[in-house]
This record gives structure tokens, sequence and C-alpha cells, in this order.
């Protein structure tokens, strides 16, 4: 049953709000085209009227071997952080779902608290902290850092899946004799799936965009976004466009990717 | 027993994740507070100074003041902007179409805010693109950068997708029986709205407003970049403060209150959205 | 399905493959140099100042960028003793990062004191005594900076010109209270000893006087911002800054021009210590050597990230020589009007410092408290 039934026989409020969410996307959108077009700008400053179509900005930024060690550092920060928080996130989830406890409030608590932390200090409190652990100024660091960062988002869009599945479902498998392990394989995975994805692209992606920690916690071995930063605090330059469309086309492909694999797996 | 190892490898890792690597940093944070600076390095110690330094300068209410203020406006106004939208993608638009909609919505994600934020300064200058269409209208130009309404499109900028994505998830997973009955026993569109929709899909109103609120609060990139500090928020106090001769301490004070506003909001909401849930 | 499987796992090796091979391509030429960790503003370890060095020694910079002398110090605190090899920092900086013990004593017989402008050889906070700690290798000036479309020289010849009607709204500050407050320090009349060097009443003089500009105010700028807002014209004069960011507007096209005011100018000034525990101290020498030899500063002097003007004679002549036009425009030729030690000399110039009868927090207070007034 997809469509929501005979009360839409409204075309024109249909179009309305289509109109307006083509008008958000917009919004969403604009910078990201503004980069891109300004980092194909001749001008330093990018200003209307527009300069000379040029790649001497991708060329600049791409021949210095630092840009490509961040992407290199940032991609692997992404997908280790992704992985641990969607996987802690899942963790935290389903307990919440499942179970009650003593202290449960404060369990959910903590598990929600990092996101209120603002960027500076958590930044500075983890460099302080993984200094004394001996790990600041590594990708281990901003791993974890990140991790601790992503994984509230993870548990939220996966407690938000699981608050959609009937509990029947897996109390129906355990009466049928299945585990809770085979249970959870089984039932509660398979329908978390569209979560699980959502909620590993999210910490990804608040991983890869993530500065503020990662400057003060990867010291000499940078992430992409404290290139940008650098180079923003320092001398602004349309490099920052160069390696922001970069990676907003590579992030694109990806996507794609992983949507296309998604519904052929599907399929298959 | 078989099920007390099921229960910990769920409960367990969250715990000896955050003990180690959240709560450390933040009772080391609560100690830095009450620090002091000497010869521009931070001596352990256990003093009061910088608590009652912050508390009574008159910059810092004024501060918190802006920031909560602007937060809460940012808030509503991502929840307003976000929800037709999600109710485009939730219910007039094929399952195909929300799922790429929804993925699409996560690419700004791996743009960097930063650049986005430059971008902006670009397209809202005087002397910019949208003033010069606006100008073919005879309208303008209006000053749009270094005020608030910069900072709100900052904002907006931050905390849309991740508001839309919510709300889209939280609408779209909302039994459309219920609406279904709604429809049969005579609601009107609006109607169905208010009394069906909006209360199902409660949780990911709330917890979408509750993001907003919190990434907004704490962010000093828009009200820095695009609302040219006038008024500083928090997070900019922070920095500003830090530049003084590495007072860390002080800026642990200021980051304090902040995250014990943040934790009460954050609380007080997901209350709201999950109370009444058998959980 | 075997295809499906194929094409997928192929595509996905492909681009990881790629990903990670590219920055082995790059350095695929580079036979192990040996490596330099730098703490510096922006654009000191970019190829304009470092690749001939580089090239010659077989060395690589590796820069940590900070924006401000407080990121600094808390970068070097936080991280392990021998992290930074070399340190760039402004001069006033230089006493706290000696004070906290964060920089290595230096041999002042390794470096060409005696090419110095004698003004700049006894830098202070450089020396305790006859022991070195920081080398300076170049400084610049901070006056008016203006949009020359709606202000002309004449009327920014006075730090008054921030309360000029025609900029109301559209003056901005670069966002560190030092260089700012300095500047309507001097308009204040605070000349001798220092901008810097009030009693409370001065101070407190200068605090009301920069409270009447607020009106006048659009905003509070970094570095991005100052350039980004100068060039787009959203703010028409900036307070706290100098040539060092309208040369690089102006070479681009920008209406926009530094003067140094008859209240008096500020001169900012860098410099080059070694990190403390580093192990690259010769290098780390000879790199400054070198930076301070001709070649050194005329690649200073012309540095694409914001341009500075040169303590060594040598250094005169050889932009004379090598670039005329903009030994010119910056004044580097003994004896002429707008020359820096002419400047000094003539107390029309002073030495940017920190605070010397209040704390920094204390000018800091003051900045947060002018924000949010």
């Amino acid at each position: 049953m997809r469509r929501t039934g005979g009360a839409e026989a409204d075309g024109a409020g249909r179009g309305g709000v289509l109109l307006y969410l083509a008008i958000v996307f917009a919004f969403v959108f604009a910078p990201i085209i503004t980069s891109m077009i300004f980092s194909f700008n001749s001008d330093r400053f990018p200003t209307v009227p527009l300069g000379e179509f040029t790649t001497h900005w991708y060329e600049t930024a791409f021949s210095r071997p630092e840009v490509w060690e961040a992407m290199q550092n940032s991609l692997i920060v992404a997908l280790t952080a992704a992985t641990l928080s969607t996987a802690l996130g899942f963790a935290t989830a389903y307990t919440d779902y499942r179970y009650n406890f003593r202290f449960k409030s404060a369990y959910i608590a903590l598990a929600l608290l990092p996101p209120t932390i603002p960027l500076v200090i958590m930044g500075l409190a983890m460099l302080a902290w993984l200094a004394r652990l001996g790990i600041s100024g590594t990708l281990t660091g901003i791993i974890i850092a990140h991790t601790v960062m992503a994984a509230p988002f993870a548990m939220a869009i996966c407690r938000l899946r699981l608050s959609q599945m009937d509990p029947a479902l897996e109390a129906a498998a355990w009466n049928l004799g299945a585990s809770q392990w085979r249970a959870m394989r089984s039932v509660v995975v398979p329908f978390c799936l569209p979560a699980i994805v959502s909620a590993f692209c999210l910490t990804a992606a608040v991983s890869f965009d993530e500065f503020v920690v990662a400057w003060f916690v990867s010291g000499l071995n940078k992430t992409v976004p404290v290139v940008i930063l650098e180079i923003l605090q320092g001398n602004v330059d349309p490099q920052i466009n160069a390696i922001g469309t970069f990676v907003f086309l590579t992030s694109m492909t990806l996507v794609v990717v992983a949507q296309l694999l998604i519904t052929r797996r599907r399929k298959a | 027993m078989r099920i007390d190892g099921y229960r910990y490898t769920w409960r367990l890792p969250l715990i000896v994740w955050q003990a180690l690597f959240f709560i450390g940093p933040l009772m080391l944070m609560v100690a830095m507070s009450f620090w002091l600076v000497r010869n521009y390095r931070m001596t352990p110690d256990f003093v009061f100074d910088n608590w009652d330094r912050m508390m009574s300068r008159s910059f810092f209410w004024d501060a918190y003041e802006v920031t909560l203020v602007r937060a809460c406006v940012a808030a509503v106004l991502a929840t307003l902007i976000a929800f037709p939208a999600s109710y485009a993608l939730a219910f007039k638009v094929s399952d195909t179409v929300r799922r790429w909609a929804i993925f699409l919505l996560v690419v700004p994600f791996f743009t960097s805010y930063l650049v986005r934020i430059y971008a902006w300064q670009v397209l809202l200058a005087e002397s910019g693109p949208i003033n010069a269409v606006l100008g073919f209208g005879g309208i303008g130009p209006f000053s749009m950068l270094n005020s608030g309404f910069g900072t709100m499109v900052g904002y907006m900028t931050l905390v849309l997708p991740l508001v839309i994505i919510l709300q889209t998830t939280s609408l779209a997973g909302i039994d459309r029986n219920l609406i279904e009955a709604a429809w049969n026993l005579g609601a009107s569109p609006v109607r169905t709205l208010f009394r069906v929709i909006i209360p199902a899909a409660k949780v990911g109103l709330i917890i979408g407003a509750v993001f907003a609120f919190i990434l907004s609060f704490g962010d000093f990139v828009s009200p820095f970049y695009l609302g040219g500090s006038k008024p500083p928020t928090l997070s900019i106090l922070i920095i500003d403060t830090t530049k003084s001769g590495q007072q860390w301490p002080l800026a642990a004070v200021v980051a304090i209150m902040m995250i014990v506003t943040l934790f009460v909001v954050a609380v007080a909401a997901v209350g709201a959205a999950y109370g009444r849930r058998r959980s | 399905m075997t295809h499906t499987k194929f094409t997928r796992r192929t595509l996905l090796a492909g681009t990881a493959g790629v990903a990670l091979a590219a920055p082995m391509i790059n350095r695929a030429w580079a036979q192990d140099p040996v490596e330099i960790n730098m703490l510096a503003w922006y654009g000191h370890a970019e190829p304009d100042m470092v690749e001939e060095f580089e090239a010659e020694n077989n060395v690589k910079f590796v820069p940590k960028y900070y924006a401000g002398g407080d990121n600094m110090l808390a970068l070097i605190a936080q991280s392990p003793v021998g992290t930074y090899d070399v340190i760039l920092s402004d001069a006033e900086f230089v006493q706290q990062l000696n004070a906290a013990g964060y920089i290595e004593p230096m041999d002042s017989s390794l470096f060409p004191f005696d090419d110095f402008w004698p003004e700049y050889q006894n830098f202070p906070g450089h020396w305790t005594g006859d022991q070195l700690w920081s080398v300076m290798v170049r400084f610049g000036l901070l006056g008016v900076a203006y949009n020359t479309d709606a202000l002309t020289r004449d009327e920014a010849m006075s730090y008054n010109a921030y309360w000029n009607d025609k900029v109301a709204g559209k003056v901005g500050h670069f966002d560190w209270h030092l260089p700012s407050l300095g500047q309507m320090s001097l308009l204040n009349g605070n000349r001798s000893p220092s901008p810097y060097d009030i009693d409370e009443a001065a101070w407190k003089a200068v605090q009301e006087k920069t409270l009447t500009l607020k009106p006048q105010v659009g905003g509070y700028f970094d570095y991005g911002g100052t350039f980004a807002s100068l060039k787009n014209g959203e703010m028409l004069a900036m307070a706290g800054i100098g040539d060092w960011i309208t040369a690089v507007l102006r070479k681009d096209g920008a209406p926009v021009d530094s003067v140094i005011p008859e209240e008096g100018g500020i001169q900012w000034t860098e410099s080059y210590s070694i990190g403390k525990g580093s192990t690259k101290a010769e290098l780390v020498n000879k790199f400054i050597q070198y930076m301070l030899s001709p070649r050194g500063q005329v690649r200073s002097i012309q540095m694409a990230a914001y341009p500075g003007l040169s303590p060594t004679k040598s250094g005169w002549k050889a932009i004379q020589e090598a670039n005329p036009a903009e030994a010119e425009r910056s004044g580097l030729i003994e004896g002429a009007e707008q020359s820096p030690i002419k400047l000094l000399s003539e107390n029309r110039v002073f030495l940017r410092d920190i605070p010397r009868q209040q704390s920094l927090e204390d000018w800091n207070d003051f900045w947060s408290e002018y924000k949010t007034a």
C-alpha cells in the first residue's frame, strides 16, 4: 500500500509540496554547487562576475603529497570510526530497546552525552587525555575521538528503527526454538539493516567532515578537513574549493555505488 | 549462563568505551577548571578562581543568552522548514525516490561544512550573486552577512539535512493503517496531520529538533564566519578565552556550563519523546 | 550472479587501490629526505618558501599551522617534548615560550647579526643577558587598512578614520585584541614608552575610546574572513592589520591599501626558535641561516601567503636587485620616506608587545566585553 489513499486528489497540493522539496534541496546544495563552480574560477577571492575557467587550483592542491596523505588518512579514519560507531550504536540501541535495568536512564544519558560537549573543549580534553595514554597525534587517536562523537548518531538511528519493530517478531523466533543469537542474526539485524547502513554512512560522514577535534588530536597526521581549516584560517585560497569538490564527487560516487549495491542485494 | 553472555555483550561495550574515552577526558576537563595557569603552563590545583571570574563577567551571561536564544530559534526553524519536505518524502514520493533523497541528504555530510559556509559568504555578500539577482528585480541590495540572518543560514546548512533525515525516517515508518483509519472516519488531511501523523512521529520530530538545538548551540563556525562574531556565542567565547595566555581552565568553566545546559535540554527532550512507550 | 560479484569486487578494489597508491606515486621520486617538523603561521612551509632549501639539503618540512600565538602555546603544551623542531612565533610570544621551557638556547655566533640593521640586533625578549633564544627573521607594519574607493589616503592618515561616517557599520576588526587595542592606545596618544605600557588611567581611557567605536563595527574576523570581507566590500576599513593583508589583496586587484597614520604604526615581528628536545638543531640552524641569507630574505619578503620586511642589510640590497618595484613599495631602500628603519627611529612605529601593566587576561576580557557590548 504505497499511496496514501483517496484524499490525495489535490494534485496542486502535491505539486506545491514537491516544489517546496525542490527548493529545500536547492538550499542544501547551493553552497556545494557554488564551491564547485569557484573551484574552476581563476579569481583568488571569488566574487561575481566570474573570472576565467582554470584547473590551476586542482593542479596546485593535488600536486602536494600532503593533500593525498590527508585523503588517505581521512578515509582510514572515517571507515574505521564508522564501523566502530555503528557497532557500538547498534549494541546500545538494542540494549535500550530490549532491556530494563537499574540505572538505565544513566546508561542512555551516557550514550547520548557526547554531542552535547562543545567541539573545542572536546578537542582539548581528548588531546590531553590521549596524550596521557600516549596516542595523541596518531590516527588511532582520531579514530577513537570520532567514534565517541559519532556513536550517538548511530544509536539514534538504530533506536528509531528498532522502535518500529514489532517485539512479537523476536519473541516469535524464540518460541520457534531459535537462540537469542540466532534470532538476532535472522530477525533483528535484517530488519534493522537499512538503519545500520544509514548509521554507517552517517557516522563515516560525521568523521569525514569533522575538523575541530581532528585538528587538536591529529598533530602532524592530518585529515582532509584539518588541511582545509588550515588553508581557510591561514590564507584563503580556492584550493579549498578544489579539494572540497573532489571530496564531494568522490562521496557522491561512493553513495551511488552503495545505493546500487543495496538495491542489487535486495533483488539477488 | 547463556543469557548473561548475550545480555552483556550488548550492554557492556558502551560502558567500557565511554568510561575509557569519554568519561576520562570529561573528568580531566572538570578537574582542569580548578587548575591554575602559572608561567603560561597549566598546573594542577584546586581553586575556585576560574569559576568566580567567569560567573561574574557580564559578557559571559550575555553570550549565554544569545547562544540559548539563537539555538532555540534554529531548532524551531529547522523543524518547521524541514517538515513539509519530510512530509513530501514520506508520503508523496515512491520508495525509490525517498531512498535516493535520503542518500542525497547524507552527501552534504561528506562535503566540508567549512567549505559550504565559505561558499555562503560568497553567495550572501552585498556584491554577491543573490543580491545581483534581486537587483534585477529592483530590490536590495541586502546586507545579509555579519548578522543574525547570516548565522541562521549557517545553522540551517548545518542541521537541515540531519533533521530532514530524522523526520522522514520517522514519518515513513508510521503505520499506514492509522492514517487510513483516520480518513475512513472522515478526518480531513489537515486534521489527520495534526491528530494522527504528528503525534505518531513525535519521536523523530523531537529528536530532530534536539539535534538541531545541540548542534547550533555548540557551533562556532556559523556565528563566526557568517555572523561576524556579532554578538559572540559561547563557543566563540571559549576560543577567545584561550587566546589569553593559555587559559584553558577558564574555558573549561564555560564548557561545563554549556554541557550542563545541553544535558538538561537533551534529557528533557528524550523524556518527552520516549515517554509513554513501553521500554 | 558470478559476473555481478566480480564487477562489484573489482570496482571496490580498484577504487581503494587508486586512493591508497596516489601518495606513493607522488613520492616515488623522493629518496627519504630528513623530516623537519615546523610549527608556524600558514605559508611558512609552502614551496615558495622552502623548496630551494629542501632540494639543497634533502629535507622535507612537515608543517603544523596554527592560528594565533595562544593556539601555538596550546599545541606545544600538549605535545610530547621534541615534537616540533623549528618554531616560528610572533616575537612577543618568545618570552612565553621561554618561560614555559619550550625552546632550546641558541648559539648567537651562528647568525649574521652584523648584517642586521642595528635597530633589530638586540630584539627585546629574544635574549636573556647574552643568551639567545630566538632569531628575528621578518616583520611588518600595521596601520589603517581601508578601501580606496571609500576613503581617501588623507582621510586614512588617522585612526579617527574608523569613526568616519562613510564607513559606518563597515569597520571590521582582525579578531585579536593585541593589534586593535594597540591602535586605540596610539590614538589616545600613548606613545612613550609604548602603547602597550600604560597605567590604569590610560587603560581605562583606551577601553572607553574603543567602546565608542562599537556602532561602526561590522564584525570580527580571522585571516580568511579578513581577506574575504575586504575583497568583497563587506568591510570598507579594517582595524588591527596592515600591508601583510592589503598587499596580497591588491595583487588580486582589490581596491584596498594600508597607511601608517600620523598617530603611529605598530610593528609585528616573527622569529624562529628551536623546539625543546629537537634532535635536528643543526639542520634548523642551517635553515635559519638560509632564511637570513639574501636568497632567503628575498623569498621571505615575497612570501605568497603574506609579505614581510627584511631585518638584514643584505636582504634590502637583494630585493632592490631582484624586484625593485617591491623594494620601492615596501620602503626597503635606505633613506626612503617610508623605510621601516626611518619610521622606527622617528618614533612613528612601535613594537607590538604584550601589555606591560595589565595582564593578557585583562585585555582579553575587555575584548570579549567589547564584542558583546
